[in-house]
């Protein structure tokens, strides 16, 4: 389908050029910014889903302890004005006063408590449950100001969980009269924080908001601009640029970077670029799961592989926009992603003398899975082929991708991490180096102590000086072949202002009119 | 003939019960529902509360014969993906499969049934290649290629009907065009057939002979007639798009039961999946059923029992 987007990109962009009549939006006169996702919106509590669309629906109506600046990648005060670390299993956190729910209901600490304690008890089944229960006991009423977070070992993402991963409800919420346990309270019927309140809502067909005039001021999402935003379900990317092309949306995402250039040639479309947290890398079967003594459990092989791929290239001409070569298992704009490790740089020569001392003079056989961007996918199998490696590329979906390596039968795989937009290494290096991650192919006890040994401490310099040990020994090893970061694509109105941020996380409440 | 229907429909049934079956063996091995729920970067712990809440941490048998008992007790269960019962998920998407298959269905008969009669009365000329012409690119273009045309032609350089979405009758006129053009040639086709050979009969030299003349002949006399084996596929045609709109809702975002059905396939939704087959199963054979019922009332030769 992606060829034809590309047409139909080209042929809506050749219409409008033509002169074909181009309908201004009438969105800025009804201050109405009307966004489409492919992905259906079915539930509108964050506290129970987990992929982007719900990420960005999430930042539009409900608001976690704390924000987040995107340009400093920081975490700033919002409905908590700050939080003070008792001692390092107790965090006392300060609410501010004249916080309102969407119903008009003021916000109290007992409302904060009884959230969290939801989200790990044992009924929530809250898709928030598994992140917080790893650090949180639970949480307590302080005084009338104070909540107070005791937590079961030291962790040092604490407040990014608090800031991204909760959404603050009513006391009660979660319960009927009954004080039975409804998990999908708030899936249909939202009442949050955020600055836009829910006006109605279509499972999988619309969402309707409109700014919530109660919000409160000290924010740092504010200043909102735009009194209404629409979110549109439509799932084929073809009809969505007609969408746009038409005036019927202003907003997508999502879209390739071929489809993108051609469309942003319209008078009336802006294509908008970003970089993103998300990087590609290769994963190798280092410890020899699938081959005790296959060639990929010898590191020089595996740093042969790494001369072999033309990173910038796949940067430049597959990726565009900000997309850069990355040597780390980690993107350097991540806390604790040192960039001081050795540098594989592109240099097929290298890699054929490495493979000759390595006992492979004329390569051997790579069976390489991925699930997506099979472009990326093709480029490094032809860059192998061209050092001596006989690839077979098995491009299959994810489901597939993820059984395999279950079962421990995948000798190397193309592979993508997003980090949730969390500025922290933390967020890409436990779920791929942990004990018990079948992601983690090279089992190397050292990075897995570690990088688990990061996670259960505040002191922000040990945490760094485990991580670039953890970050020096997976490059010394070559346990990945690091690829490039990616960027992002937007097709937006020329109607409308939409900046983009180095975490690549779309910030429609950010949009204004131009 | 009672007997006769009975019999289609236990078939149908037994068709629709096996479909099933290895719709949900196949499903199940082909796909991991947790995943699909959770997205491409869900950490594990996620992975495996999804699991847990939903029950796919147990036996796939045992998930089969819970789903199946809970279809002989009229529970046909929960979504997975949009978290409500099935039976109103289907309910509420099906008036809307419905309307633009019938709409899609008008387009047909709008388009082939002129065309087919136009073909007959002027066999082998130029006319008659032409309808046959129209009739096969119309069946040659691919649904998803017409649509993106139709959506560029009609909805963004001539800007006459909606882009996408079903809200009114407007949104319905685009898609339900692309709909219908599939089965032009089917029906033109068997309408030009039928009407050469009626025109050829003897009932219609008579009714010449009386002094009936051009479009009083045609509609009076031989139209009727050779309506006949029309209406019978027809009746199979509505069944066709009932079921086979998945293309056709998806680019026009059409909230139906094709989009639905794509949707629960990506999103590995096996429950939604096991009801939209056999509602499509049982459409399907309805609408072969009503086409014999039909064919059989229409013409006593055909009469069964």
């Amino acid at each position: 389908m992606k060829l034809t987007h590309t047409w139909l990109a080209g042929g809506l962009a050749a219409s409008a050029l033509a002169g074909a009549p181009v309908i201004a939006a009438a969105d800025r006169a009804d201050d109405t910014l009307r966004v489409a996702f492919a992905e259906e919106i079915l539930n509108l509590d964050y506290n129970y889903t987990t992929k982007r669309e719900y990420i960005l629906l999430a930042d539009l109506i409900d608001e976690g302890l704390f924000g987040y600046d995107p340009e400093t990648n920081e975490y700033v005060p919002s409905v908590a004005t700050g939080f003070e670390y008792v001692d390092d299993l107790t965090v006392d956190v300060n609410l501010r006063d004249g916080v309102a729910f969407h119903d008009g209901q003021a916000l109290t600490p007992s409302d904060v408590a009884y959230t969290y304690n939801w989200i790990i008890d044992e009924e929530s089944e809250s898709q928030a449950k598994g992140t917080i229960e790893r650090w949180l006991d639970s949480a307590d009423v302080l005084d009338e100001d104070t909540v107070r977070f005791n937590l079961k070992t030291e962790y040092p993402l604490v407040i990014r969980d608090m800031a991204r991963r909760v959404q603050i409800r009513p006391e009660g919420s979660y319960h009927d009269e009954n004080g039975e346990p409804v998990q999908d309270a708030m899936a249909t019927e939202h009442n949050g924080l955020g600055p836009y309140r829910v006006a109605s809502f279509s499972p999988g067909e619309e969402v309707v908001l409109e700014r919530y005039e109660g919000y409160h001021e000290e924010s740092p999402k504010n200043p909102i601009e735009i009194g209404n935003v629409v979110i549109r379900n439509i799932p084929d990317m073809g009809t969505q640029q007609a969408e746009l092309m038409s005036g019927g949306i202003d907003w997508m995402f999502k879209v390739s970077r071929d489809v993108a250039e051609s469309m942003g040639a319209a008078p009336n479309v802006n294509h908008v670029t970003s970089t993103d947290l998300r990087i590609g890398f290769l994963v190798l079967d280092a410890f020899g799961h699938t081959d005790p003594d296959g060639p990929l459990t010898d590191k020089t092989v595996r740093q042969a592989m790494n001369h072999a791929v033309n990173r910038p290239e796949i940067a430049q001409f597959l990726m565009g926009g900000g997309s850069q070569a990355v040597h780390t298992a980690c993107h350097p704009a991540q806390f604790g992603c040192t960039q001081q490790v050795p540098v594989y740089n592109y240099d097929p020569e290298r890699a054929k003398e490495l493979l000759a001392e390595a006992g492979y003079p004329d390569g051997f056989d790579l069976e390489l899975w991925s699930y997506r961007d099979k472009p990326i996918a093709e480029a490094v199998s032809a860059d192998f082929e061209a050092v001596g490696i006989d690839v077979s590329l098995r491009h299959v979906k994810l489901a597939s991708l993820n059984e395999a390596r279950a079962n421990r039968d995948i000798q190397a795989y193309f592979g993508t991490w997003g980090s949730g937009g969390t500025p922290d290494t933390a967020a890409i290096a436990r779920v791929h180096f942990n004990d018990t991650s079948d992601r983690n192919m090279s089992n190397n006890p050292e990075v897995v102590e570690n990088v688990l040994a990061a996670e259960v401490t505040g002191d922000q310099e040990a945490r760094l000086r485990l991580y670039a040990e953890a970050l020096t020994t997976i490059a010394e090893e070559a346990y990945w072949v690091p690829l490039v970061s990616y960027a992002q694509n937007f097709l937006v109105s020329s109607e409308v202002d939409f900046p983009t941020y180095q975490d690549g996380l779309p910030r429609i409440y950010r949009a204004g009119w131009k | 003939m009672t007997r006769y229907i009975l019999q289609r429909l236990g078939i149908a049934l037994a068709v629709a019960v096996a479909l099933s079956f290895v719709t949900f063996m196949l499903l199940n091995f082909a796909t991991d529902p947790a995943y699909a729920i959770a997205g491409e970067d869900a950490e594990q712990e996620v992975i495996e509360q999804i699991r847990e809440t939903y029950g796919l941490d147990r036996p796939v048998m045992v998930r089969y014969a819970d789903w199946a008992s809970g279809m002989l007790t009229g529970d046909f269960g929960e979504s997975y993906y949009w978290n409500k019962p099935v039976a109103a998920l289907v309910a509420d998407r099906a008036p809307v499969t419905l309307l633009l298959s019938v709409m899609g269905l008008a387009v047909t008969i709008l388009i082939a049934l002129p065309l087919g009669i136009l073909a007959a009365l002027n066999p082998n000329t130029w006319i008659d290649r032409m309808a046959l012409g129209v009739a096969v690119s119309a069946q040659a273009v691919p649904n998803f290629w017409l649509g993106l045309i139709m959506i560029i032609l009609f909805a963004v350089t001539f800007p006459i009907f909606p882009v996408s979405g079903d809200d009114s009758l407007a949104h319905f006129v685009l898609p339900a065009f692309v709909l219908g053009a599939s089965s032009v040639p089917a029906v033109m086709r068997l309408t030009r057939t039928g009407m050469i050979e009626v025109m050829e009969s003897d009932f219609i030299r008579t009714a010449r002979a009386k002094g009936f003349r051009g479009g009083d002949l045609v509609r009076r006399h031989a139209l009727r007639n050779a309506m006949l084996p029309v209406i019978s596929v027809l009746a199979v045609q509505l069944g066709h798009k009932f079921s086979g709109s998945v293309i056709t809702e998806t680019i026009f975002a059409i909230n139906g039961l094709g989009r639905l059905a794509l949707e629960s396939i990506l999103g590995s939704d096996i429950p939604t999946v096991q009801i939209l087959i056999f509602v499509f199963a049982m459409v399907f054979v309805l609408m072969n059923l009503l086409a014999d019922i039909l064919n059989a009332a229409l013409d006593p030769r055909l009469r069964l029992g």
